[in-house]
């Protein structure tokens, strides 16, 4: 397939010199997708991060089901309990798989090329913009199969929906932060379950309520207003603190 | 300065003595159970101003990147988990007089716990980089990153959900619902603690200065 010119050109050629961004009059969003675009090129040549996420999502949820089972809860608690163990689960697949997308470029020795050619608030758009992708395909694949097996009986998918859309954009933008954070630091996988999980349990216990509420068929104004006060105040943080996060 | 230092031992015994003699009990409260509003809101308060402090550092190490700044920041940071956890030690007394039970996963008991974490993992990251620029640079940023995520903790999460809590200062009347002399007594004892907590900071930050000072003469040598 033929590449436009100024195109990243990662996924042919691994190699520092590869890394060129679409020209600076182009827009910052054009410039973001295309950091998004490179590391999609790189995950789908490698599969790593999507294969270990999909792999511990679907373990996660088999041991789950096999523990709790269709029969395991009563009905009343049903709601309540299997939202909790949704989103621990969602927690823990964005913890297995979202740093990588900084911490391939420090292992393969990109980073410094990135670092050179663009902004590294363009380079956080770019991987948080992969990230929340990469976080929608596992939730797409997840909840599915979790409801299946529980035989969870959803009243409001469509509230369900939004929770997840709205919930899973804050776990993007906070993970893919402290994937840039924790990218240089020694103990990079315990550190990011470390300082990540304080810093995202607002945002887990705000979409676990809104989760039981949408289970239940309501609408639940309350806590997604909450999550999306928590994914402004996140995304604007990031944005400021890029620079202190990624440069050397 | 040295001078309000000296003056702060005195004034700090002051407070506890009025604490325990002046005011009467609240009404609506066990025994007198009331009397821990003097040293638990103010180590509450305290544990978050320390942590604003901190962030207030954070800031100001990004803009100049002054290793003094980071160690202030950080220094701020150890103390506010200390006031934190006495807070939280002071607020389980109360449960479990009041309710029975040392914790009871009340939304503002688990925000400061969490609130604990999230600071406590400050320390952690701090001590897994090695480079003291890139230990300073990261901190800052994870300092500031949780400040602005702090309030969700703090102030939303307790109040989207029912709580056993007293109702606090900072309530919907807008008024502080105490007599004359609780009043006094709380804010004399608000104003001790946070005078305490900037004499230990400055005492924690001039020692991380000479302790940075003795490693660069070694690394002299």
């Amino acid at each position: 397939m033929s590449k436009r010119k100024g195109e990243i050109d990662a996924a042919s050629n691994p190699s520092p010199t590869a890394y060129r961004l679409p020209p600076s009059r182009a827009g910052a969003l054009a410039r973001a997708w295309a950091i998004c675009a490179k590391d999609a090129a790189q995950e789908l040549r490698r599969r790593v991060a999507a294969a270990s996420i999909f792999f511990f999502a679907a373990t996660a949820v088999t041991l789950v089901s096999f523990a709790v089972g269709p029969f395991g809860l009563p009905t009343e608690a049903r709601d309540r309990v299997s939202s909790a163990l949704l989103w621990i689960i969602l927690f823990f697949c964005a913890a297995t798989g979202l740093p990588r997308a900084f911490v391939r470029e420090e292992e393969t020795g990109t980073a410094l090329a990135l670092r050179k050619v663009a902004p590294s608030s363009l380079t956080l758009a770019g991987k948080t913009l992969f990230n929340y992708v990469l976080f929608l395909a596992i939730t797409a694949v997840t909840v599915p199969a979790f409801a299946v097996l529980l035989e969870w009986r959803l009243e409001s998918p469509g509230a369900l929906a939004t929770v997840l859309v709205l919930g899973g954009y804050g776990l993007s933008v906070v993970s893919t932060f402290l994937a840039a954070l924790v990218a240089r630091a020694s103990q990079k996988n315990v550190l990011f379950v470390v300082i990540s999980f304080p810093l995202l349990l607002p945002l887990l216990l705000s979409a676990i309520s809104a989760t039981i509420e949408a289970a239940g068929g309501a609408l639940p104004a309350t806590a997604l207003r909450v999550i999306v006060a928590y994914d402004g105040a996140a995304t604007c943080a990031a944005y400021l603190l890029a620079s202190a996060a990624w440069e050397d | 300065m040295k001078f309000l230092k000296w003056l702060l031992l005195p004034y700090m015994a002051a407070v506890i003595v009025g604490a325990f003699l002046w005011p009467a009990p609240a009404q609506g409260f066990i025994g007198e159970s009331s009397r821990i509003v003097f040293f638990h809101v103010p180590c509450a308060w305290t544990g978050a101003l320390a942590f604003l402090v901190a962030a207030g550092y954070s800031v100001a190490y990004l803009a100049r990147r002054r290793p003094e700044h980071d160690d202030v920041a950080a220094a701020a940071v150890r103390l506010g988990l200390l006031f934190a956890v006495l807070a939280l030690v002071t607020g389980s007394l109360f449960a479990k007089i009041m309710w029975g039970s040392y914790w009871n996963w009340d939304p503002r008991e688990s925000s400061f716990l969490l609130l604990i974490f999230l600071y406590a993992a400050y320390l952690f990251l701090r001590a897994a980089v090695e480079d003291p620029e890139r230990r300073a640079r990261m901190s800052a940023a994870y300092a500031l990153f949780a400040a602005v995520l702090m309030p969700f903790l703090f102030f939303v999460a307790p109040r989207v959900t029912a709580s056993l809590h007293p109702q606090t200062v900072i309530n919907p009347q807008g008024k502080i619902l105490m007599d004359a002399p609780t009043k006094a007594v709380f804010f004399g004892a608000l104003i001790g603690f946070t005078a305490l907590f900037f004499w230990m900071l400055s005492l924690e930050s001039r020692a991380a200065r000479f302790d940075r000072a003795a490693v660069s003469r070694l690394s002299e040598r």
